[in-house]
């Protein structure tokens, strides 16, 4: 127990003993040791040897490492990953950013962005399981391209690639784009009005004042908001998962899912752990390179 | 509506018509899931349906994926698990922040790290160990493993709340002879109030969401979360007509959207961090 101190003697008093301390600290610290510290370091292990869950895992050297680059379904789960990225972060956020702009200060602006947001609380699963019936052969989504007179009403649209990765991509954004649109407006609330009114008194058009103000004063928030499509991309695994299991074949597969289907439909245990560790450096690799060249250009510019 | 001008017109349209059209796959959801599973000719799917037939397909997705079951795991999960994580960041967040150790953020970034591990890191080792300590499809199983996932965001969230708290306040409690564990149950813990709750409700939406750790760590239709089950229901062997399968959809859906739309006004308020230096 700490002496009864009068006054502050320091400005960053050490106000409770190490004994004292570690009560608190130590559930969450073991907590998160255990169950995720461990698990991770063993995760690299193991993709260094070959297990099929029984038994003891064999040392392999780099064999599964070698194998991620001549895997065909590799391939694939790469190819769609790109795609997924490029998707989430162009579609989402540029249409989050457009309904921002478009509603921002607007009288019931909050009742105009509410259908966007619907969609967000939604589970992953549950959005494919929406959208599994909407895509349908001759399902709504056909029916929509009929009215509208464009080709494809009949289209299997999960059966073949390249349409299931971006059918699955559009499903995507549907419930993505309505908190990028909340984020944009928590950005443009940081905004000085003075500086868009100012803008507007010297005659800017709203086109120009869009890209000559408002974007750059939205950098802060677009840096945190690709930010998080970019990492959430790379982990897609909930609405593929549910929609075509990576399929047909491999063909929409993405690396989560190929992971998962290796390791729990192939028992390829290690083989498994070696694509989730490629999965974290990429991600890793991706969050640093983002962040380091936003910091590059945010110096440029000053 | 002259004052608009047609600027303001047109964006109002543009506005209207897309959200109309996001609302579409919700209008249809709702519609197909309360059609009679009979009535559902595979053509008809834009048609208001002429009796409901919710209950009933809610009833036929029970029998096909034990969905009752699930639901109420689910529920214990999602508020056991967050509570939990809640209790145990906040414990942290005080440590850390209020009590100052030697390297606070060294700890700090101990309990935080987990959180920037994908999940696929801990899928293998967590089957592999839950399967020997015969935590795999059990319920406490589930527990633990979606507390773990919590704690990171609530330590995060409760460590910058508790650095906004007044230092006096620490030192007054000291003065007034109350114990570290009083302090912090008695005064920091109602101070962060709206806090943990923001922190509880992103973490109940999150777990009632989760797919891939009840998928790998749980089978039974009692034990498993609901989301696997609603994959289950979905995946073509199932066998379930589309009004099933979007009843399915809508019971497992609806907890996370209506508590996230209810709470929405505690965001903007627990998470603005440092709001009790004016309080």
């Amino acid at each position: 127990m700490a002496r009864v101190r009068l006054a502050p003697r320091s400005p960053k008093p050490q106000v409770a003993k190490p004994l004292a301390t570690a009560p608190f600290i130590a559930p969450a610290v073991l907590v998160v040791v255990a169950l995720m510290y461990l698990p991770f370091l063993y995760s690299v292990y193991i993709s260094f040897t070959s297990y099929n869950g029984l038994g003891a895992p064999r040392w392999d050297g780099i064999a599964n490492y070698v194998q991620l680059f001549h895997d065909p379904e590799m391939a694939d789960a790469i190819r769609n990953t790109a795609v997924w990225v490029a998707g989430g972060v162009v579609v989402p956020v540029v249409l989050g950013l457009g309904l921002a702009v478009l509603t921002y200060g607007m009288r019931h602006g909050p009742w105009y962005r509410l259908p966007f947001l619907l969609p967000y609380a939604m589970s992953g699963a549950g959005i494919a399981v929406i959208w599994g019936f909407i895509l349908q052969p001759g399902g709504a989504f056909g029916d929509i391209l009929k009215l509208l007179g464009i080709p494809g009403s009949s289209t299997a649209w999960l059966s073949y690639w390249p349409d299931s990765t971006l059918a699955m991509v559009v499903a995507s954004a549907w419930q993505a784009t309505g908190v990028n649109c909340l984020l944009f407006v928590v950005g443009l609330q940081a905004v000085p009005v003075a500086v868009l009114e100012a803008a507007e008194i010297d005659g800017a058009k709203a086109f120009t004042k869009f890209v000559r103000v408002t974007l750059p004063l939205l950098r802060p928030m677009t840096i945190v908001v690709v930010g998080l499509a970019i990492v959430g991309t790379l982990k897609t695994f909930d609405i593929v998962w549910v929609m075509t299991q990576g399929g047909p074949g491999y063909t929409s597969t993405t690396l989560a899912t190929a992971m998962y289907s290796q390791t729990f439909v192939a028992n390829s245990y290690g083989y498994g752990a070696a694509i989730a560790v490629l999965l974290t450096v990429v991600t890793g690799l991706a969050s640093a390179t983002y962040l380091k060249q936003q910091v590059q250009v945010g110096a440029a510019k000053r | 509506m002259n004052r608009l001008g047609w600027a303001g017109v047109l964006r109002r349209a543009v506005l209207i018509a897309a959200g109309l059209a996001w609302l579409v796959p919700i209008y249809l959801l709702v519609v197909n899931a309360v059609r009679p599973s009979a009535a559902f000719t595979g053509t008809n799917e834009w048609t208001l349906p002429s009796s409901f037939g919710l209950f009933e397909n809610v009833a036929t997705a029970e029998q096909a994926s034990g969905l009752a079951g699930s639901l109420a795991s689910t529920a214990l999960y999602s508020i056991v698990s967050p509570a939990l994580a809640v209790v145990i960041g906040a414990l942290a967040g005080f440590g850390v922040s209020v009590l100052q150790p030697r390297r606070p953020f060294f700890w700090f970034m101990v309990a935080f790290g987990g959180a920037v591990f994908p999940a696929q890191m801990l899928l293998v080792p967590l089957f592999v160990a839950y399967a020997q300590l015969n935590l795999y499809n059990t319920p406490q199983g589930l527990v633990i493993v979606y507390t773990a996932l919590s704690v990171p965001l609530a330590a995060l969230v409760l460590r910058n709340f508790f650095g906004g708290v007044p230092p006096h306040l620490f030192q007054a409690a000291q003065i007034d002879g109350a114990s570290l564990w009083t302090t912090f149950w008695r005064i920091y813990m109602p101070v962060a109030w709206s806090a943990l709750v923001a922190v509880f409700i992103l973490e109940f939406t999150f777990i009632w969401n989760d797919l891939l750790f009840g998928l790998t760590l749980a089978s039974s239709n009692s034990v498993r979360p609901v989301m696997p089950a609603l994959a289950s229901l979905q995946s073509a062997y199932g066998g379930s007509t589309i009004p099933v399968v979007l009843a399915g959809g809508i019971v497992a859906s609806l907890p996370p959207v209506v508590v996230f739309l209810a709470a929405q006004r505690f965001f903007a308020r627990g998470l603005t961090l440092s709001q009790v230096a004016e309080a």
